[in-house]
């Protein structure tokens, strides 16, 4: 295998969603060192940002059957709608990829559902905490992500009380959130819940407020130390776990390189990690030679595969010809964002690749190709055109298998671009 | 295909049976073989290799979320119960006494029938040493039958790699494959809701060639080529069978017009697992599954209501299943991935805890309860003690349902609930 395209369509489809036309072929020209470097570097302004949608504070949800209620749920609707439809078409078009892919990972990792939540504010947001500390400081993020209304509601936060502590958000702050599983106690899970009692939520605008009756002032032990600890403290103590900086590194290898094969002992991006800036972690991945070992394939999430389709051909999700059929596809491939299945966000890997999903994924390509304007495509000679879906696509190679197939179809731009994009090789990213 | 072949049929990996099947649902007819199939032909492909009657199936029902398991079997005679929990007990007299001082909830009526019948085990106080309440470890212990070691393969998938390579075998509703039915050589299919349906004409010839094994593929690439090399052939067995209106279950009663709990979602699954179990699937292992069990707030409502559609949708399932002769053959078994806290908590609801009970249910089952039932008040850091190993439960219908020594699939495990009518 060529490792120069290996590295190049790796930093491609995982540190962003996908190359654009011609971006390819001038990252081969430039090589994986540019390339690289150009990865890692965000412009300071994004010409590509997408305005942001307008979401407002609804109020609580009228009575049942009461004059306000049909009106309500309208809002309610368009907004979810604008949300969705803003978030992917920023990760379509943003010039900051980097800094979107991130957003994306800490949107798995935080992950929060509207179908807990109800209301789009407080997930938007969370998106917006998401942008702010997506390559920041990991400390100052979990820090923000404790105040954050959708992570609230989502764990119980406000049932969590001196009189009744609610372990949910306590013990995924230090499973999912911050440490990983068995890095702690089932003690340290009740101490800190206990740390984390007194705030309430209000639901439509996702407040979070402190109610000092419902606190607990006695003194907690949470991983060997002991005090009356604020949240503040409380969590800062475990961001400065070693385990912290393990895990973190865990879950970024997971996502970025392989969920197959776990992360090395000693690991670089661990000790890169040690003030825990995530630009450093993640810089140190690029720079580093996994980018370049053949056996740590990923498959594609839904999302990233539907974005790297839109960026490939020039689509905008926004202007598709319908939203409901957009929600529809990404329902059935079973990924909708801002709709995490549960807690521990989205599966990886073989997942993915069930029977069903490869009936919605021709169903989808087909009616994403039939949008797109695929003159750049007419102008190539059939017999070159599977060798310049290479390059559009962003592909490594082309197995003999998906020659054959890519060969049969392609005097038709429609068939040979769906065909290649429900590929093998281009539904993993190699 | 009128062009020459530039693979051999092994380059290309279609071999046998597969092939076969490939064949006759792919290419040029790939069209008809969604919309015109007949009758004889759905004999033939929906089912070319109809289970033999007598075959014993397995249904795996699983609750996601955590299902309070003191509040299904209920120790209603036990006054701790009362004291542990106010705000989500249930009034003693509304509930549906079992025995041995046990209730089920009162929405639990269609089980509650089943169990008069002595078609239903009760195992209580089932889990695992060192309970992890964690939702996702849980779950993953309990789906891969391995509460030590982190195991790559589900426990029905190492069943599946000891079985010939079948996408039929094993079937999970929803297009998210649970890691239960995931093999190391072969792993269970998907199967949506609404049921599958494969591209038509050139594209779907297209298709079939993407999806031949290469061997330029690494493993994910391999598997992206099976997922769609199995919607074929799945496509061919099912679609037929999913446009049959679905059995009847004449001898239960209709409420407005449909079964009580009828359009749940845990119901639609059961709905197409019913038909084409009628229709003869070659399928040994069903896998459905209803979410929302973590009820850390305002439970007693909110839990009556699943039990209530995990109940009916069951009872009408096997009621279903009379006509086709087969619902001798069928053990539904329902489990969840820890039991909550005795105590509530300040929300109405309860906290991750341990033990549980879980259910078998089938004309094969002999019928009572099983495990001793934990102490409400020897708690173990303020949880049930757990009494039966879940693997004591998996090894027994491992052995008389999958009729499979279990001890290769689950590390030598020698633990037994007797909880099966002698063959």
């Amino acid at each position: 295998m060529d490792t120069k395209r290996l590295e190049t369509a790796r930093l491609f489809h995982r540190f962003a969603f996908g190359p654009r036309p011609g971006e390819f072929a001038q990252a081969l020209s430039d090589g994986v060192a540019k390339t690289k470097s150009k990865v890692l570097s965000q412009p300071l302004i994004d010409a590509g940002e997408v305005p942001a949608p307008v979401i407002t504070d609804l109020g609580p949800r009228p009575a049942p059957n009461s004059a306000g209620v049909v009106a309500f749920s309208q809002s309610l609707r368009f907004e979810n709608q604008q949300m969705l439809l803003w978030w992917l078409d920023q990760m379509v078009k943003s010039e900051r990829q980097l800094q979107e892919k991130l957003v994306w990972f800490w949107h798995g990792h935080w992950a929060t559902s509207i179908g807990k939540v109800n209301y789009s504010l407080p997930m938007y947001n969370q998106n917006k905490t998401f942008r702010k500390y997506a390559l920041g400081n990991f400390s100052d993020f979990a820090q923000a992500m404790f105040s954050d209304g959708a992570l609230q509601i989502w764990l119980d936060g406000g049932d969590n009380n001196v009189k009744a502590p609610n372990e949910n958000l306590s013990r995924e702050m230090m499973e999912l959130f911050v440490l990983g599983v068995n890095r702690y106690t089932e003690t340290d899970v009740k101490e800190l819940a206990r740390a984390f009692t007194g705030y309430q939520v209000t639901r439509s605008a996702g407040v979070v407020t402190y109610n000092e009756k419902r606190r607990d002032t006695k003194a907690v032990t949470v991983l060997g130390k002991t005090g009356v600890l604020s949240p503040e403290q409380a969590i800062a103590h475990l961001v400065s776990q070693p385990d912290c900086g393990k895990f973190i590194a865990e879950r970024i290898w997971f996502r970025f390189i392989s969920s197959a094969t776990a992360l090395p002992d000693n690991h670089a991006m661990i000790s890169a990690f040690n003030k825990r800036e995530v630009s450093q972690l993640v810089s140190t991945l690029v720079n580093g030679a996994d980018l370049a070992d053949p056996n740590y394939s990923i498959v594609k999430q839904p999302v990233e595969w539907f974005v790297g389709v839109c960026r490939a051909l020039s689509l905008t999700p926004s202007k598709l010809d319908s939203y409901s059929k957009l929600y529809g596809y990404l329902s059935k491939m079973s990924q909708i964002p801002f709709e995490p299945p549960n807690v521990g966000g989205w599966p990886a890997d073989e997942s993915w690749l069930s029977s069903a999903s490869a009936q919605f994924r021709v169903a989808f390509a087909t009616w994403l190709v039939g949008q797109a304007d695929l003159s750049s495509i007419t102008a190539i000679a059939p017999a070159q055109r599977s060798a310049y879906l290479l390059d559009l696509l962003g592909v490594v190679e082309w197995t003999p298998r998906t020659m054959f197939a890519l060969r049969d179809v392609r005097d038709s731009e429609v068939k040979l671009l769906i065909l290649a994009i429900c590929s093998p090789e281009y539904v993993v990213s190699v | 295909m009128n062009e020459k072949p530039v693979f051999s049929h092994e380059q290309l990996g279609m071999k046998t049976v597969t092939r076969r099947q490939f064949l006759k649902y792919s290419g040029v007819s790939a069209a008809a073989a969604t919309s015109l199939l007949s009758v004889d032909e759905i004999a033939s492909a929906a089912i070319t290799r109809p289970l033999p009657l007598g075959t014993p199936i397995l249904v795996v029902v699983t609750l996601y979320g955590g299902n309070d398991g003191l509040n299904t079997v209920i120790p209603y005679q036990d006054p701790a119960y009362y004291t542990a929990r106010p705000g989500l007990t249930y009034k003693p007299e509304t509930l549906l006494p079992l025995s041995d001082g046990m209730a089920l909830n009162a929405s639990m009526t269609g089980i509650k029938s089943l169990w008069d019948s002595q078609k239903v085990a009760i195992i209580r106080g089932v889990g695992y040493p060192k309970p992890d309440r964690s939702h996702f470890s849980s779950m993953a212990i309990w789906q891969t039958g391995s509460p030590q070691n982190h195991l790559n393969t589900g426990w029905l998938g190492r069943w599946l790699d000891s079985q010939p390579i079948d996408p039929m075998t094993a079937i999970s509703l929803g297009s998210v494959l649970p890691p239960l039915l995931a093999g190391a050589k072969q792993s269970g299919s998907a199967l949506p809701l609404g049921g599958l349906s494969i591209p038509n004409g050139q594209i779907g010839k297209a298709c079939v060639r993407l999806s031949v094994k290469s061997q330029n593929d690494n493993p994910l690439m391999a598997a992206a080529a099976t997922s769609m090399r199995n919607l074929f052939n799945l496509s061919g067995s099912i679609t037929p069978v999913l446009a049959q209106p679905a059995p009847l279950a004449d001898d239960l009663p209709t409420v407005s017009g449909g079964n009580a709990g009828g359009d749940s979602n845990l119901s639609q699954q059961l709905n197409l697992v019913a038909k084409l179990i009628a229709a003869g699937s070659p399928t040994k292992i069903w896998s459905v599954s209803l979410g929302g069990f973590d009820t850390h707030a305002n439970e007693a409502n909110a839990q009556a209501t699943l039990l209530g559609t995990v109940s009916s949708s069951i009872t009408k399932f096997l009621s279903q299943m009379k006509a086709s002769g087969r619902s001798k053959d069928i053990t539904v078994m329902v489990y969840s991935e820890f039991g909550r806290r005795v105590k509530g908590n300040g929300s109405d609801g309860t906290d991750h805890g341990t033990a549980g009970s879980m259910f078998l249910i089938g004309d094969r089952v002999q019928g009572g309860m099983y495990g001793d039932q934990p102490s409400l008040t020897k708690l173990i850091d303020g949880d049930l003690a757990v009494t039966t190993d879940f693997r004591d439960v998996y090894s027994s219908v491992i052995d008389s349902v999958l009729q499979t020594p279990a001890e290769k699939i689950l590390n030598n495990w020698s633990g037994r609930v007797k909880a099966f009518k002698p063959v």
